[in-house]
């Protein structure tokens, strides 16, 4: 057994992994400061003056690391962008807060963790019975301070400030508060127990290029903050304390992984990949963080095809108004360049909230929930300022706006009169507005049945794969129990695939691939097959599929993909991409490229 | 003790940013400060954001005012003069 040198022996945890490459480095612990996670410990009397001192302490400690948060705010943002943390330290400060806390530590005795759940519980149910929408939101806040105080107060605050070159981020689960805290530039891997391959955490790291590993369940709870570690997101795999064999033998893989992805030049920017036999297929960008922005260029996207504007939210912790919006809308548009932009509608509620449920209450099954284009409709207050921001960050360039979660043509009627509502609002103001483009996003197999009556009232479809696999095969995508019921390539999600873009085409729309699936190569040839023409993913996936793309000739690939369309399970879809694909183009796709058998049997 | 009535004027009413506001003035007087809404629905302590938060003051509400101590007068006139002055927040 080889040992480190701190004598740790070295360890194996097998997961999921979400993006390319192999990363060594060290471990950084993040810890997530989630709720459930606080037990109430019961204190002897000697021991409560220590415990108040400990709750100060983290007090102190939070108020730190808002005030230097503040101040990176105001020389990002400017003086009025920062009121937030100016609101969160007001909350720390705050004497009823901190006396109440206090008293329950030293009355009941018990621990801070305990004495602070209990006192920020009754605050938010009081906001839970606030009437006005705006208001209530706050409670996020309050939610907000209240994390960061079980963190300060677990002593493992967030070490964005001693970020190393080579931390590799260990977490139960990134936060998006905590990923808009970290400076992601400088994180070489992350490593989480939970999550899937469309998880929050997984889409930051392909974005970003760097290895993920989620699903390694207990991990985190194994790895100290410092410790070696390397994330193998080729295998699935992190060696915690690795031995100098392992290390020597990652090595080697480390610089072919380091040397197979740099970029092919790319003559034009955003120019389209050609395929062998000379058809065009254009190569667009999916972001939400702006640390992703600079990759749109340096990787030839042809503008950007899915901006996530949820993330506009969880970014802050606060919904941004119009003129931040505004603002937010404009900037894409720089990075976009003349190909320009598509916003996706903000995809609210179900998973996708972070903590910030905006008065959608807890469901009992929010995937089939209050999310998306629904919960856009039932608070229109949100839609209105996102179309009025939309529409005047329109006349800087060509921003399209694209309705997620479309179950019905009555949603997208609905969703076009409140927008026309608000173009005449604007106009009676005086304020300049500027065309955009509605359409929607085909991800709900109800969506793709009647594709042919949707093409004729949208301007555009974009098909996302991640929510139309979950939801045609009924598979939680973030469950790793049902991991292996989760397959892209089952008959079922092709036909829906084939049949939206087959109604598209028929109306004369345009429509674009933007889920993960795009992003993988053999399943961007599929893709290709079942004709699509237009294909958007994480910037940094756009070179490899641009070189698989023009190693593969479009009528084979039509061929297969008919092939596939014929199979009458996910098996025989995933042989026969496996067998036609290493036949046809062996050096394009060695068997690790392709999807590994996953047969239940 | 002296006190006034005011109606809180700002579009978003008494929203973080201008909860914000609110105790970082109040906080600079000596005087104890009180908030009421007319409509008796609720009462804040004007230092605490977290208790003028609950006071879910949205737009058009009605406060009244109460300050007590050394300094009332002048503690009085500016929590008045920011909440009528809607936090100096620009309208669209």
């Amino acid at each position: 057994m080889s040992r480190s040198k701190k004598g740790r022996r070295e360890a194996r945890w097998r997961g999921t992994p979400v993006s390319d490459g192999v990363a060594a480095g060290r471990v950084l612990r993040v810890h997530s400061g989630g709720r459930h996670s606080i037990y109430r410990v019961a204190l002897d009397a000697p021991e409560v003056e220590r415990e108040v001192r400990r709750y100060r302490a983290a007090v102190r400690l939070s108020r730190r690391q808002l005030l230097a948060l503040k101040k990176r705010a105001v020389r990002a943002l400017g003086d009025e962008h920062a009121y937030i943390f100016d609101a969160h330290l007001l909350m720390l400060e705050d004497r009823k807060l901190n006396e109440d806390v206090e008293t329950i530590i030293r009355s009941e005795p018990v621990n801070a963790e305990w004495a602070v759940k209990v006192v920020t519980d009754r605050l938010l149910a009081v906001y839970d019975e606030i009437k006005d929408d705006y208001l209530r939101e706050r409670s996020s806040d309050i939610e907000d301070v209240t994390r960061r105080l079980f963190v300060a107060l677990s002593g493992e605050s967030l070490p964005s400030r001693r970020l190393t070159e080579d931390a590799c981020l260990v977490a139960e689960e990134l936060m998006p508060s905590t990923i808009a805290e970290l400076d992601f530039a400088h994180v070489k891997a992350v490593a989480t127990d939970v999550g899937g391959w469309t998880s929050h955490t997984a889409i930051i790291a392909r974005g970003l290029g760097i290895p993920a590993v989620v699903g390694l369940r207990d991990f985190y709870r194994h790895a100290r903050t410092g410790d070696t570690v390397v994330v193998d997101a080729q295998r699935g795999e992190v060696v915690l304390n690795p031995g100098p064999e392992t290390l020597d033998a990652h090595r080697a893989r480390l610089s072919r992984a380091a040397a197979v992805p740099r970029p092919a030049p790319v003559d034009e920017p955003g120019a389209p990949a050609l395929t062998a036999d000379g058809v065009e297929v254009s190569l667009l960008a999916n972001v939400e963080l702006p640390a992703e922005y600079a990759g749109v260029r340096r990787h030839g996207a042809r503008g950007i095809g899915l901006f996530r504007s949820e993330f506009l939210l969880t970014q802050r912790g606060v919904m941004p108004d119009e003129d931040e919006q505004c603002e937010a809308y404009e900037e894409l548009l720089r990075v976009a360049g003349e190909h320009g932009a598509t916003v996706r509608l903000f995809d609210l509620g179900g998973d996708k909230s972070g903590g910030l449920l905006l008065g959608a209450g807890d469901e009992h099954n929010p995937a089939l929930g209050l999310r998306a284009i629904r919960f856009c409709l039932v608070r229109e207050d949100v839609l209105r300022t996102q179309a009025r921001a939309l529409m005047r960050a329109a006349t800087k360039g060509r921003l399209d706006l694209v309705l997620p979660m479309i179950s019905d043509l009555t949603d997208v009627r609905r969703t076009r009169r409140v927008i026309e509502e608000e173009r005449g609002r604007l106009e009676a103001e005086g304020k300049a507005v500027g065309p955009v483009r509605i359409g929607a996003m085909i991800e709900v197999p109800a969506a793709a049945l009647v594709a042919d009556k949707l093409a004729r009232e949208v301007d555009f479809f974009s098909l996302g794969t991640n929510d139309l696999v979950q939801y045609t095969l009924a598979v939680d995508r973030a469950n790793d129990d049902v991991a292996e019921w989760f397959r892209t390539l089952h008959p079922a999600v092709l036909q829906c695939i084939r049949r939206s873009l087959d109604a598209a085409r028929g109306a004369g729309i345009p429509s674009v691939v933007c889920g993960e699936m795009a992003a993988t190569p053999a399943y961007a040839v599929v893709l290709l097959g079942l004709g699509a023409r237009s294909l958007s993913m994480a910037p940094s996936s756009i070179p490899r599929v641009r070189r698989a793309l023009s190693g593969v000739s479009a009528a084979e690939a039509a061929r297969v993909a008919e092939e596939c369309l014929e199979c009458a399970t996910a098996d025989d879809a995933e042989e026969v991409v496996r067998a036609q694909f290493g036949a046809l183009w062996p050096d394009l796709f060695p068997p690790e490229t392709l999807p590994p058998p996953k047969s239940r049997g | 003790m002296v006190e006034c009535e005011v109606r809180v004027v700002n579009r978003l009413g008494l929203h973080a940013r201008a909860a914000a506001k609110l105790v970082r003035m109040a906080s600079g007087f000596r005087s104890a400060v009180r908030l009421e809404r007319c409509d008796r629905a609720g009462a804040a302590d004007a230092k605490s954001i977290l208790s003028v938060l609950v006071l879910a003051a949205a737009r058009g509400t009605e406060l009244k005012v109460t300050a007590e101590g050394a300094d009332e007068g002048a503690a009085l006139d500016a929590v008045r003069e920011l909440i009528s002055s809607g936090f100096g927040e620009t309208e669209e």
